[in-house]
């Protein structure tokens, strides 16, 4: 009761990220159900590692040309690192979108390598001599920190999610019909590539703007885990969803408490809070197996 | 004279007409990346039931997809006689289709329903009820709350093409409907395609490469076979004929009556 009452006490400096984490989880746990369905897990941790690659990119342009990237407020606002970590996700999932397939480059090879060549070049850039120097600081930026998390993350964070959300709203239905069965929805007139493309941007933007707020891991964590449970414990795709993401908020929300009272690192202790939502799927289909 | 023909004509003028084919490819040159045949023609006439049959590999799907203007055309090119693309049911190879999904029967079948809504709008109670409508007729009235996981291989089927039927279609395409099917279910459900083609009035394509979903169901056939460079198409009863379908098998091949059915029997032999 008193790491509660210590943990009430500090409300002041997790609310913040606490807000960040809750967010977070809801809206990947919405777009987990998607992205698992579709079989494309790998494709947001690719997103989230080309999205830092947009940011490393931004800092290394501003080391060449001058511009300290720490100071708030000085930073021209085009080579602000969200800009171009939106640009570099949306890129990426403009490509995915493409389906860009070949008999010997199936598109899981693709999202592969995106994921490969774009870690190679952080690591590449963190290491140029340019920015050495920040280097420590850099990777908070690139791939967030859950425990500290700057006001305008969370409206970042907030509006990508509000964009997401009515993006599905809007057009819930094409979405599960191209992303469903994509093949009948061509035949029938529906403009896959269009929806297609849609789906991956409207994942691209939470998934950049979530990285640089809570960090890459429970982005990754967020966007599988909690559908993954959901999808193990019903067949209606609507409570898929709705269990989805409110498994995503309490993971976010004890994981951060159980992070603070224990002293551990905040974004790993809410993944493994996470993995927590498996077991009851996972007994249900020993049972069912063992029958 | 002269008056007579325009009197006549004004007649003609005033009596509704169907167009006589709702697709025609002319001089089409098919193909992904390379050409596969020489140029062909084809057409889905209106009220036929066009079988596409060669062996795997063939081509078929290619055609299937030049014909409803999903792959473009290496030269030649695809007539609409009606002005407009006919609305398609399509009904795809059902293992292509993921049975994991949490989705019930209703789902799916609405699912047809999606491009006669438009976007942004949702599904209406009369969308509902047409896809209900759609599974009653099918015989499956009784599986709309049931998930997809829960479904037979044969009900799947019918799963899916209840969801042809909801889209309202003017042409009901199927790719290998039969395949995996022992022959008391494939004629059960080619008589079901017959079924709903006399009550919706439909026009229907099916590409197969199992002979037997052919004699006593398709109205024309199209013969394709690209290794062989191979593509004929004419009235069925025409072209169910020994040599023609040896030539598609590179095997002997043997048409005979038996009561008013049609039986093939494909030999081991080369043709002769």
């Amino acid at each position: 009761m008193s790491g509660f009452a210590d943990f009430w006490a500090g409300r002041d400096l997790w609310r913040d990220p606490m807000i960040a984490g809750i967010l977070a989880g809801a809206v990947l746990g919405y777009i987990g159900v998607f992205v698992v369905l579709k079989r494309m897990v790998f494709v947001s941790a690719a997103l989230s590692e080309i999205s830092g690659v947009g940011v490393a990119f931004a800092f290394w342009i501003g080391a060449v040309l001058g511009i300290d990237p720490h100071a708030h407020g000085r930073v021209p606002l085009l080579l602000e690192p969200t800009w171009f970590s939106l640009v570099f996700a949306c890129a990426a999932a403009a490509l995915f979108s493409l389906r860009p397939g070949h008999r010997k480059l199936a598109p899981e090879t693709i999202v592969g390598l995106g994921y490969i060549v774009s870690s190679a070049l952080v690591l590449a850039i963190l290491n140029s001599p340019r920015i050495a120097q920040e280097a420590h600081a850099v990777g908070d930026i690139l791939f967030g920190n859950a425990v500290t998390v700057p006001r305008r993350q969370i409206v970042a964070l907030f509006s990508a999610a509000l964009a997401a959300v009515i993006v599905h709203a809007i057009f819930f239905k094409e979405l599960l019909f191209v992303s469903y069965d994509p093949e009948t929805a061509v035949v029938q007139g529906m403009g896959v590539f269009r929806y297609e493309l849609l789906l991956n941007l409207a994942t691209a933007i939470v998934i950049s703007v979530a990285t640089r707020a809570v960090g890459a891991l429970p982005v990754f964590a967020f966007s599988v885990i909690p559908a993954a449970a959901a999808l193990m414990l019903t067949d209606r795709i609507r409570l898929t969803i709705a269990l989805s993401v409110l498994f995503g908020v309490i993971s976010a929300a004890v994981g951060y408490y159980v992070s603070w009272v224990e002293q551990l690192p905040t974004g790993a202790t809410m993944v493994v809070i996470a993995t927590l939502f498996l077991l009851p799927g996972l007994v249900k289909i020993l049972r069912r197996s063992a029958v | 004279m002269r008056q007579g023909n325009t009197g006549l004509h004004s007649r003609i003028a005033l009596v509704p007409t169907r167009p006589l084919e709702l697709i025609r490819l002319e001089r089409a040159v098919i193909g992904y990346r390379t050409p596969l045949l020489p140029p062909l023609d084809l057409a889905v006439r209106a009220g036929s039931t066009l079988g596409v049959l060669g062996p795997n590999g063939a081509g078929k799907t290619a055609l299937l997809k030049s014909l409803l203007g999903l792959l473009p055309l290496f030269a030649g090119r695809r007539v609409l006689p009606l002005g407009r693309a006919p609305r398609v049911g399509y009904v795809p190879q059902r293992d292509r289709l993921d049975m994991s999904w949490p989705l019930t029967v209703l789902d799916v079948v609405l699912m047809g329903r999606a491009p006669l809504v438009g976007p942004i709008k949702r599904y209406s109670a009369r969308d509902r009820s047409a896809a209900q409508a759609a599974l009653q007729e099918i015989g499956i009235g009784d599986l709309g709350d049931r998930p997809l996981y829960a479904l037979s291989g044969g009900q799947h089927q019918k799963v899916l093409i209840a969801r042809a039927v909801a889209a309202d279609p003017e042409l009901l395409v199927l790719d290998e409907p039969t395949s995996a099917m022992d022959p008391a279910a494939e004629r059960m459900l080619l008589e079901l395609v017959q079924r709903l083609k006399a009550a919706h009035n439909l026009s229907v394509a099916l590409v197969t490469h199992q002979l037997t979903a052919i004699p006593g169901f398709a109205t024309d056939l199209a013969l394709i076979d690209r290794e062989r460079g191979l593509f004929e198409v004419g009235p069925a009863e025409q072209m169910l004929d020994p040599e023609k379908l040896g030539r598609l098998y590179g095997r002997e091949v043997r048409v005979a009556k038996v009561g008013d059915k049609t039986a093939i029997v494909v030999d081991g032999g080369a043709p002769p």
